[in-house]
């Protein structure tokens, strides 16, 4: 046998560390956003569209988005949507509770091919979540990119996440912010319609650079409206969710056809996911 | 490295000088068929099996490995491997143990096998009888069996014992050996071409031509919804796979409040394998239908790690296609006729 490294030499995978809850706020009735900071002080370095392994001993662990950005140091976000057992004991914690994290795990966006461009964001309910991230960090180093459109689309208003976040986006000069619900309350002004239906607000360029996070259903009709304003495939970079354990790249689950979203992605160049029977 | 001969009636003290030092697995009986197990009494022993129940990826990727232990105090990792032997390994199951050391070491090395995999010193040995299922003379035939210490071969009056590495060498200590002759070292290559002749399946086309023509039948819906007719999605064919290493993993309480984080192993043939919950009892199955799952099972063992591996990720054991309570999973059958179609 011919390996790099010996198994006394290596650090295990699967040993986590823990983190700290420094705020912890219910964000929906179903989704609660946390605050945390590494308990040993360490900043979590990360990229955007990276994931990490949330973890509570004695239940599990899930892959979750980071939802700040890596600019802000002091402490980073998840945002965890109670579905099963982990989450749902994950949503139960609260300020000073602890977690387990391992992490950054996997390939985030790549913002060299950001850089200097024109970037449209399209987030879709909780895929506003990862993609939080990235808006943050383009926020945050606003003169490194051109042009920066996001459209955000949710089901419902009550079920819009980062409340505080959106009404700053609102009157923002510096990013063009468009958002839809599918289903309207008595208390909502803005657009009414699916995702699609804020493409004809705004002219953007073919040489706009668009990522896209949503739901399974939400790629196909979007990656129709880029086709037609001609945005070419491998500027256009999608955060897959699959379904995950470990996070490295063993436990098979995650496999898109021969690509594992753990450690391939979870951000692709669409063109090298459209070939792919198993992506869409 | 070095080719001896150890005489029939010099085993049996060889195999009990060895297990007095380290732990030696190997295949044994287990009712009419064979399993690996640690060795209690050298003639246990049974180099004339055809084929385990379940591969030898056990001892390095058990079925249920705990992986963190913790308490109140805090968590640490389980692993704790020993030293050990492991003999009588067939060529085919070295082959895929080849695949399971690159895959589990590639990108995110993970100790809790390759600690297992690094401390067994394996000793492979010929096939004296042959599974009925098996086809490992046809598929994969560019690539050759690496990762074993020293190559057993039972000739006439005794065994012909060829080195391949220093810990192979090693255990030329624990018993009567002598130089091979010429003679003994031919009749050992003779006995292992043989072997090759006698197995009753066969595919009929070369790797590089199959995995062409299976990725190309992937959108045939009917035919993968045909193939799968049957299944049970009981995922058989994934447990007694050398070469599938899909994991789960949960954490359990013990009573005193401490726990266990365990992978076990885990199929894609299995019906909530890629099941995600969206929430207020929403789900989307990324894998739904039992064809997309049988066909993914085809498209892993014949095409997507080719390149990675060199050859297919199947070594013609035969296991599935004898596991299957169907009698669907032969890969044989499958690739051969999406081969005439």
């Amino acid at each position: 046998m011919e390996h790099q490294c010996h198994w006394n030499e290596v650090a295990n995978i699967f040993l986590p560390r823990e983190a700290t809850i420094v705020q912890a706020v219910q964000a929906t009735p179903t989704e609660k956003h946390f605050t945390l900071k590494m308990s040993d002080g360490q900043p979590m370095e990360f990229e955007p569209g990276q994931i990490v392994e949330l973890g509570l001993l004695g239940y599990g662990e899930i892959p979750i988005g980071f939802a700040s950005s890596p600019t802000r140091t002091e402490s980073f976000d998840l945002v965890v949507r109670s579905v099963g057992r982990v989450s749902g004991a994950v949503c139960k914690l609260e300020e000073g509770d602890t977690v387990n994290v391992r992490g950054p795990l996997g390939h985030g966006f790549d913002l060299d091919k950001l850089r200097g461009r024109d970037v449209l964001v399209v987030a879709g309910g909780i895929g506003l979540c990862p993609t939080r991230s990235l808006i943050q960090y383009i926020l945050d180093r606003r003169d490194e990119f051109e042009r920066f459109v996001l459209f955000y689309g949710s089901r419902e208003p009550c079920l819009q996440l980062f409340g505080d976040d959106l009404a700053c986006w609102r009157g923002m000069q510096e990013m063009e912010y468009h958002e839809t619900v599918d289903n309207a309350d008595p208390s909502w002004t803005g657009n009414v319609g699916v995702i699609t239906t804020l493409f004809p607000k705004v002219q953007l360029s073919p040489e706009t650079r668009a990522v896209i996070c949503g739901p399974p259903i939400f790629y196909r009709f979007v990656i129709r409206e880029l086709d037609a304003i001609g945005i070419p495939r491998e500027n256009v970079f999608v955060d897959l969710e699959r379904r995950m354990k470990c996070g490295v790249g063993k436990c098979g689950h995650c496999q898109i056809n021969d690509k594992y979203v753990c450690v391939d992605g979870p951000v692709f160049s669409f063109a090298d996911v459209q070939d792919l029977e198993e992506a869409f | 490295m070095t080719t001896s001969f150890i005489r029939s009636d010099d085993f049996a003290a060889f195999l009990t000088a060895m297990m007095e030092a380290v732990p030696v697995y190997g295949p044994v009986a287990k009712r009419s068929r064979f399993v690996f197990e640690r060795l209690e009494a050298p003639d246990e022993l049974r180099l004339d099996y055809d084929v385990t129940i379940l591969p030898p990826k056990k001892l390095f990727f058990p079925p249920a490995q705990d992986l963190l232990r913790f308490d109140e105090a805090g968590v640490e990792a389980a692993l704790e491997p020993t030293e050990k032997v492991l003999l009588g390994v067939h060529f085919y199951d070295v082959k895929a143990i080849d695949q399971t050391d690159l895959l589990f070491s590639e990108r995110n090395y993970d100790v809790n096998y390759m600690g297992h995999r690094e401390t067994t010193t394996i000793v492979a040995s010929n096939i004296q009888n042959v599974s009925g299922r098996a086809f490992f003379a046809s598929v994969g035939t560019d690539v050759q069996p690496e990762g074993h210490d020293a190559f057993l071969t039972a000739i006439e009056g005794g065994y012909v014992f060829e080195t391949r590495t220093e810990r192979g060498e090693a255990l030329l200590g624990y018993g009567a050996f002598q130089p091979a002759t010429d003679a003994q070292i031919d009749e050992a290559a003779r006995v292992n071409a043989a072997a090759l002749e006698q197995c009753p399946e066969k595919l009929e086309h070369g790797t590089e031509e199959i995995a062409t023509k299976v990725r190309a039948a992937f959108g045939d819906d009917e035919l993968w919804n045909e193939l799968a007719a049957d299944c049970f999605s009981c995922g058989t064919c994934n447990t007694v796979c050398p070469t599938c290493y899909c994991f789960d993993v949960q954490d359990t309480w013990n009573v005193d409040q401490s726990g266990q984080r365990t992978r076990f192993w885990d199929g894609c043939l299995t019906e909530d394998f890629a099941k995600c919950s969206l929430g207020d009892g929403g789900s989307e199955n990324f894998r739904e239908q039992r064809g997309q799952r049988f066909r993914h099972r085809i498209m892993r063992k014949a095409t997507y790690l080719n390149e990675k591996l060199g050859g297919p990720a199947c070594v013609g054991c035969g296991r599935c296609s004898a596991g299957c309570t169907a009698d669907i999973a032969d890969p044989v059958r499958v690739i051969n006729r999406i081969m005439a179609s």
